[in-house]
């Protein structure tokens, strides 16, 4: 009896019907050529298994990782989104720029450097951090009661996933200014400044309000620090508590 | 929270290391293969609602995979076509000279297949799906499946022979 290369095929592969499979079975026993067939069709099998098996080992790329945790579901317009949901904006500062960026943000600190000791941003050795009346507002204030006309409006707060606590916020004051600021060793630092593209509106709700103002960059630059979800009222109070250490 | 979201992340999650082997049996290079496994994570989680509920998703996350490669070869037009396989010829190496160069030729081998019969070989010899599985995954008929995955597996042997041919 002569098989065809595609039983064969399906022989070597688990695809063939019981009755066919038991006349392979039985030829098999007298016909070594078959037995040959089958063992190359199995043979290629295991070369094409070997020869990708190691991408299953190999660790992930962070993108995927990014993607698969963070990529924004569907359906869920209605729902009230939070942080981590709002659509990732496909900015990031290769697209846009890195000369754009610190130009910027050259412009930005500049302004800020001006103002006479202090104000809300100093630096130190280099690194902007959070002086005056931003600081203090990091320090002690929480997005949760906030007072709306305040001076500066704490807008997210959250773990990084270097374990450090993080805030943004906007500046009221002359610029609109949105920021980022990590405490770390007992300062404020500030991770990045840009323009706020409105001030929060006041009134109710402004957690969230103060978080949809959020300059894209900074919503991305969040997105990529946070480890888990935003603090909520609760453990933002705990945290503050603590002096935000972690 | 919705739970179910956080449900399919979880097993899209458990599913990545697989959704990035394939792919890179379609797509050969990583680079591409990884664009490809994250265009499909995003498709997947943007069209969560064509998911019936209880259905298994690898399938159908296989499915977003070749559907996201088709597009891309479309898109690439008749230049991908023409141009991989002469480039990645100029590759081409002598199987016998160890087990990297082995995975190697069969890689190539595998590249040089026309992109419905990668498609069969991918899903049923290495990923091991079923005729039906792969069949549903390329939205063809279980006959159609078979025969492309028989053509495919003889254009790879004959290649494989001639790399491996000087060690019978």
């Amino acid at each position: 009896m002569s098989f065809s290369d595609e039983t064969l095929m399906a022989y070597a592969d688990g695809e063939l019907d019981a009755a066919t499979r038991a006349q392979i079975e039985a030829a098999l026993a007298t016909d070594a050529d078959l037995a040959q067939r089958i063992a190359r069709q199995r043979q290629l099998r295991a070369r094409l298994q070997a020869a990708f098996e190691p991408v299953l080992d190999e660790p992930l790329p962070p993108r995927l990782l990014e993607s698969a945790q963070r990529f924004p579901g569907a359906g869920r317009a209605d729902n009230v989104v939070p942080l981590r949901r709002t659509p990732a904006p496909r900015w990031s500062w290769s697209q846009w720029g890195a000369m754009a960026a610190s130009l910027l943000l050259g412009v930005l600190a500049a302004a800020l450097l001006l103002a006479p000791t202090g104000g809300p941003i100093i630096t130190r050795h280099g690194e902007m951090l959070a002086g005056g009346t931003l600081a203090r507002a990091l320090t002690a204030q929480l997005a949760s009661r906030q007072p709306p006309d305040a001076p500066v409006q704490i807008g997210v707060s959250f773990r990084a996933r270097s374990g450090l606590y993080c805030r943004s916020f906007v500046l009221r004051d002359k610029a609109a200014l949105a920021g980022l600021a990590c405490r770390d060793q007992g300062a404020w630092r500030v991770q990045m400044l840009a323009a706020a593209a409105a001030a929060a509106p006041a009134g109710t709700g402004a957690y969230r309000s103060a978080t949809s103002a959020l300059p894209p960059q900074l919503a991305h630059a969040i997105d990529e620090l946070i480890a888990g979800e935003p603090l909520d009222a609760q453990t933002e109070a705990a945290a503050r508590e603590r002096g935000w250490t972690p | 929270m919705d739970a179910t979201d956080d449900d399919l992340r979880r097993q899209l999650l458990e599913l990545l290391p697989r959704l990035r082997r394939f792919a890179r049996a379609l797509a050969r290079n990583m680079h591409d293969a990884d664009d490809l496994v994250q265009v499909a994570l995003e498709r997947a989680l943007t069209r969560s609602a064509q998911l019936h509920a209880g259905a298994p998703l690898a399938p159908w996350m296989f499915g977003i995979v070749r559907n996201a490669w088709t597009d891309e070869l479309r898109s690439r037009g008749r230049r991908a076509r023409l141009f991989a396989p002469a480039e990645a010829g100029e590759q081409a190496v002598d199987a016998s000279a160890g087990p990297h160069t082995e995975v190697l030729a069969v890689q190539e081998a595998l590249a040089r297949l026309p992109a419905e019969q990668r498609s069969a070989v991918a899903l049923v010899l290495i990923e091991g799906l079923s005729y039906k599985e792969a069949a549903y995954i390329m939205d063809v008929p279980v006959g159609t499946l078979t025969s492309r995955l028989a053509r495919g597996r003889e254009a790879l042997q004959a290649m494989l022979d001639e790399t491996t041919g000087a060690q019978r």
